[in-house]
């Protein structure tokens, strides 16, 4: 069905408005948006827009990690979207709490975040070239979310739609941490108090460090990188556990203290 | 690209046809050449590639002695040389592995920069595989073919692990199918700091962000078919190499 031709501003302009409105709206796959590249260049667009309108970028995150995930959606590689200052939940002594009111269906996932102590730029970043810009790792709540309709995704709708990133809460920093084995790092989320989901690291690409040279060598493709301070959430280690008002899930990863996040 | 005399030249032009036709040469025919001369043809060869860093080579004394030369060479790593997890061995012509380590640089090196500063530079180490591929036949070569022939780089592999300084592993072991075949103390690498502000000085400074081989303490062996693993410190790394 030929429609018009979907200009990426437009689109952005959609996606701003229901978030905004908490009122998810109809698959933009739907609505002809069927290319990748091009859902990227919404994205690049919304994300544009943000930063106008006083936005920081925090980093990025990586989504579709996993092969299941990929399986689900029909696709061979992650994706990725813009980590956004105003949505970061900071957390004391491990416990952080957020408005569920902030989201329109959140999720939550388990996953390894990295702090970059120097630039990268892509192509031909490895694993162990991640490993040695990183400054610091620590284990991360992710809260994704979904502008469109049900969660009814296909890859175009969930990249146009930064990835379906919500917020994000990060543990302390660990120096020491990036000389651990980061593929043997175990994790289980626990959701009103009882474990949902369990991971290890290996789980993110088969290396925490390969899904942020993935991410590094892809943002090379649109001519970007990843600079110092830079945060990065590698991808879910788990399964992504709905939540609702109310609901309290804890992350606790092996060699980090735990961490709470509460939807008041 | 450096201008090259021509000596230099022809040994540029013998080298790179014969690794485009993948042939293996009769080496130890080259000694007028200067070490410089050979370090041009090296980097000759190297045009349009991707520098990723460097290999240092010939660390033993007695090695530099045999070879007639008074200091370790280096090679050129370029993006296409680091191996994934499985690799095809037809992309070597005489491959030999050894057991490494190797460090990638968290900030510059510049040139007289001292040994300690040098080493404030490692983020940490790498388990690392060193897959030598001479052009020159049964690995017989004079010191400026070695060079020339980018120090027998070949392919490398890294582990998954930062090693901390802290955890330095003191002995690696490199196993093929199961079974040792060669292993070495990590001391007979030398001085890690001194070694790398050498490499500076000699290439004209490091940069954040590129590897170094700092060398085998190991014998080489040929490769064969099957897992490659090399141990150190409570770690592995492990890589396949296909027929």
């Amino acid at each position: 069905m030929p429609e018009q031709p979907l200009d990426p501003d437009t689109v952005a302009q959609r996606l701003e408005e229901a978030l905004r409105s908490r009122t998810p709206i109809p698959p933009l796959s739907e609505a002809g948006l069927v290319d990748v590249v091009q859902a990227y260049a919404v994205q690049q667009r919304w994300n544009a827009r943000r930063l106008r309108e006083g936005e920081r970028l925090a980093g990025r995150k990586i989504g579709l990690t996993s092969a299941a995930m990929q399986a689900q959606l029909g696709v061979s590689e992650p994706d990725y979207g813009c980590l956004w200052a105003s949505r970061h939940v900071p957390q004391t002594g491990g416990r952080a709490e957020v408005a569920f009111d902030t989201f329109l269906q959140p999720r939550v996932e388990g996953e390894i975040a990295f702090l970059l102590g120097r630039p990268l730029h892509g192509p031909h970043v490895t694993v162990q070239d991640v490993l040695s810009a990183t400054d610091a790792v620590t284990c991360g709540i992710e809260i994704i979310d979904s502008r469109i309709a049900d969660w009814k995704i296909r890859i175009t709708d969930t990249v146009a739609d930064n990835a379906s990133f919500g917020g994000f809460v990060l543990g302390p920093w660990s120096s020491r941490a990036r000389h651990e084995d980061l593929r043997l790092v175990g994790m289980v989320l626990s959701h009103n108090g009882q474990a949902a989901t369990e991971g290890v690291g290996a789980a993110a690409l088969g290396h925490p460090a390969r899904a942020v040279a993935w991410l590094v060598n892809k943002l090379a493709e649109f001519g970007e990188g990843l600079e110092t301070g830079d945060v990065v959430f590698s991808g879910s280690l788990g399964r992504a556990v709905p939540v609702r008002r109310g609901d309290l899930v804890t992350l606790e990863m092996a060699g980090f203290p735990p961490l709470s996040l509460r939807f008041a | 690209m450096p201008a090259l005399t021509a000596t230099e030249a022809q040994l540029l032009e013998r080298v790179r046809s014969a690794r485009e036709r993948r042939a293996i040469l009769p080496g130890g025919g080259v000694s007028e050449l200067t070490l410089e001369g050979a370090y041009r043809v090296q980097e000759a060869l190297g045009a349009g590639r991707v520098l990723r860093g460097h290999k240092l080579g010939l660390l033993s004394e007695a090695k530099q002695r045999q070879m007639g030369i008074r200091e370790p060479i280096y090679g050129r790593v370029y993006a296409d040389m680091l191996l994934g997890p499985a690799e095809s061995l037809r992309r070597f012509l005489q491959p030999r592995l050894e057991p490494e380590l190797a460090v990638i640089l968290r900030s510059d090196v510049p040139p007289g920069t001292v040994p300690s500063k040098a080493r404030a530079a490692f983020s940490g180490y790498f388990l690392a595989v060193d897959v030598l591929d001479s052009v020159w036949q049964d690995y017989r070569f004079t010191a400026p073919e070695v060079v020339a022939d980018n120090a027998s780089g070949g392919g490398f592999a890294l582990g998954p692990v930062l090693i901390p300084e802290t955890d330095l592993p003191t002995q690696l072991r490199l196993f093929a199918n199961g079974t040792l075949r060669s292993e070495g103390p990590t001391e007979a690498l030398g001085d890690l700091g001194a070694r790398v502000a050498w490499l500076a000085d000699r290439v004209g400074g490091l940069r954040a962000g590129q590897v170094v081989f700092l060398g085998s303490p190991a014998p080489a062996v040929p490769a064969e078919p099957g897992i490659v693993e090399v141990w150190g410190a409570g770690g592995v790394l492990q890589f396949r190499l296909e027929p």
